[in-house]
């Protein structure tokens, strides 16, 4: 997931240009707007019209006069997310408007959009530290010889390790920390494609090494889903040594390219043991794609992962079986980067027993939300829907747990094992045929 | 979702729910007009009889789109006698979405989802969108069509009536009292995902070929807002027999014991 689609999910809005420029006449009536459109849409479309209890009128009455003294985009976005975040709920969050400069200007362009670039890293706050957990194939990482279990110290002039210990100061509720601690290291080393980025690290030896990396486009390809920013979508299957089929996705969205991936896996992994299916990293996305998924996996039908609901409106996540779905043992890797749309998956999938879960306990995120453009420009993502997953508990809040806790260590990484996947595949080796 | 394809009303599935509607006056059943000849007035307003009986087929083209999210699709609706239909929705970032029914079997299928065929009311309802020309030939499609209040929609005074299907929840349609053209469907419409209840308004009426066709829909079911536009209807085209034609996927489910 792109630092935009952090910014999205997480409430963490980057500053943008013009942030810090007094806002015009027009420029502060838009934000007005804004305030009441966010304002009245919590109010009107909130699955729970009493908010908890929440005085959503009060909450009004003391924002509105700070918003009319509000002088910069900065000031503004703080603003409506403080009035959001009294809420106490994910998936509520502004976000500044030139996430979508760049779409806007691409028009007819291929790329639709751009997303922001990246050494091709991906990393996890392991026991306080920043750990390299992947290395893309053919990135400039991978060129320059990063390893997996390296630690992150510095990224530019950005300490790392003190940067990991604000993090976790000012988040001390679980719910998201893994994904905040991973996705705010991991903003620091993105940017625009063709700049560089000096990052130090500490190498399996212990060894401080510099390393200037390029920035490139991340893997995949670009997507974009209304008012979604763009994102890169990539999607992947392999059959491992012991007759076990594998696949993973960044992120729930392209049905169609994910159709075909999963085809490809069931079809050549059709006289495999078992089946791994990695959510590990894995930020959500479209909440149908969940009962999709899950199709490949039962021949079953009626079966349901969970129920959502909104004012007015109930929708069950009912499993459609797949024409000729893998029916053997199913393991589901997650850990606390796998929200939302993982995280009613795996939990679906865990509650009527068709799969064991492997890794840590996932995000505790899975709101049904929809993202509205404001008066102003901003981005602003709602939760429109509460969700239970089919063994009756909320997902948000809770997460899933899987049946096998397994966490990530340095040393094992550095050793090129994957603690996680090796205790699904065994588990999958001990299954009858 | 589901569409309708017949002329009267070219949106998904509606369903009611109490939109706080004003009541600006309720007569007495007995002063309301049959709902009979309502429903005929519609079928003669919108063009008559024989303007209906000449039409065997139509391609429909359009958007979709869902407001709030920013996310706008191309849909296309073939239709022909006597219950054929075949509707095709693509949206940026979700792919192809396809329904179909030839009278017997109704199914969809999509990327997102997969194929699957339709049981019990969810079959129901959609055979009933698929008879075509379901305008004119109401009769053969409610066992029941019943009158009920005279009530304000949009700031006009409309003829309420609920039409009961010989297999299906019952739809509540109004009628504007001044031109007789329907105005707004409500509907409860069985899914394997529950009931979804939804409010359709229906607008712009415009001429095709010898007949008014509503040119746009706004679907309401619960906080999502759904918005229809019809830009394009083509009357009896040369529709290749083979598009009615299911799916291989939906086929293959067709065949399991």
């Amino acid at each position: 997931m792109s630092h935009r689609t952090c910014a999205l999910v997480l409430a963490i809005a980057g500053a943008t240009a013009a942030a810090g420029q007094t806002a015009t006449p027009a420029q502060h009536s838009a934000n007005i707007q804004a305030f009441e459109k966010v304002w009245t849409t919590v109010r009107d479309k909130h699955w729970d019209p009493k908010l908890g209890g929440l005085d959503w009128q009060a909450v009004h009455d003391e924002l509105r006069p700070k918003m009319e003294a509000a002088k910069t985009a900065d000031e503004v976005r703080e603003i409506l997310n403080d009035m959001v975040e009294r809420l106490k709920q994910t998936h509520f969050g502004i976000f500044p408007g030139s996430v979508y400069h760049d779409l806007d200007a691409a028009s007819d362009d291929q790329e639709k959009g751009s997303v922001e670039a990246t050494p091709g890293i991906d990393l996890r706050v392991l026991e306080g530290h920043a750990i390299v957990t992947d290395v893309d194939d053919g990135s400039p990482a991978a060129a320059k010889g990063v390893k997996r279990g390296w630690e992150v110290l510095r990224i530019g002039k950005t300490e790392i390790p003190p940067l990991v210990q604000r993090i976790q100061e000012q988040f001390k509720d679980p719910t998201l920390l893994d994904l905040r601690l991973s996705r705010g290291v991991l903003s620091y080393l993105q940017g625009n494609a063709g700049s560089t980025v000096s990052v130090e690290f500490l190498d399996g030896a212990d060894r401080r090494v510099s390393i200037l990396l390029d920035r490139r486009r991340p893997r995949g390809k670009t997507m974009r889903l209304g008012n979604l920013p763009p994102e890169p979508v990539w999607s992947e299957w392999r059959r491992l040594q012991g007759d076990v089929g594998y696949a993973r996705f960044n992120i729930f969205l392209d049905p169609e390219g994910l159709a075909k991936t999963m085809q490809e896996a069931i079809q050549g992994c059709r006289d495999c043991r078992g089946f791994v299916l990695d959510l590990r990293g894995n930020p959500g996305g479209l909440g149908g794609l969940a009962m999709g998924v899950a199709g490949w996996f039962t021949d079953q039908s009626g079966l349901q992962l969970g129920t959502m609901y909104m004012r007015g409106l109930t929708i069950k996540f009912v499993i459609f079986p797949r024409t000729e779905p893998f029916r053997g043992p199913l393991a589901v890797l997650v850990d606390g980067c796998s929200a939302s749309t993982s995280e009613i998956l795996a939990g679906g999938l865990q509650d009527i027993h068709r799969a064991r879960l492997f890794g840590t306990r996932t995000a505790a995120a899975a709101l049904g939300s929809v993202i509205e453009r404001l008066p102003n420009g901003d981005g602003f993502q709602y939760a429109i829907a509460n969700y239970i997953s089919q063994g009756g508990k909320p997902l948000e809040g809770i997460g899933a747990i899987p049946d096998k806790e397994v966490r990530a260590t340095r040393r094992q990484l550095l050793e090129g094992k994957d603690s996680a996947l090796d205790a699904a595949v065994k588990w999958i080796q001990k299954q009858k045929p | 979702m589901t569409i309708r394809s017949n002329w009267q009303a070219k949106a998904p599935a509606p369903p009611l729910i109490g939109l706080a509607l004003a009541f600006a006056g309720v007569l007495a059943a007995a002063d309301l007009p049959k709902a009979e000849t309502i429903l005929d007035k519609y079928v003669e307003v919108t063009g008559g009889k024989a303007a209906y009986a000449k039409i065997h087929s139509h391609v429909i083209a359009g958007t979709m789109e869902f407001p709030a999210m920013g996310l706008k699709g191309k849909m296309t609706i073939y239709a022909a006698e006597p219950g054929k239909q075949y509707v095709e929705m693509n949206f940026e970032g979700v792919g192809k979405m396809q329904e179909g029914s030839d009278g017997e079997v109704a199914w969809a299928n999509s990327a997102m989802q997969g194929p699957r065929i339709k049981e019990g009311g969810e079959k129901a309802e959609s055979l009933l969108r698929a008879k075509f020309n379901g305008e004119l030939n109401w009769r053969n499609l409610y066992k029941t069509v019943e009158t009920v209040a005279l009530e304000t929609v949009d700031g006009k005074q409309c003829y309420k009536v609920v039409a009961t299907p010989k297999s299906g929840n019952p739809r509540t349609l109004w009628y504007d009292q001044d031109s007789n053209l329907m105005v707004k469907v409500s509907a409860v419409t069985e899914t394997p995902q529950g009931d979804i209840q939804s409010d359709t308004s229906v607008s712009d009426y415009r001429k095709e070929g010898d007949l008014l066709v509503p040119h746009k829909m706004m679907i309401k079911a619960g906080p999502m807002e759904i918005a229809m536009t019809i830009d394009s209807v083509q009357v009896n085209p040369e529709i290749p027999m083979n598009t009615f034609e299911m799916p291989d996927e939906v086929k293959a489910l067709l065949k399991k014991p």
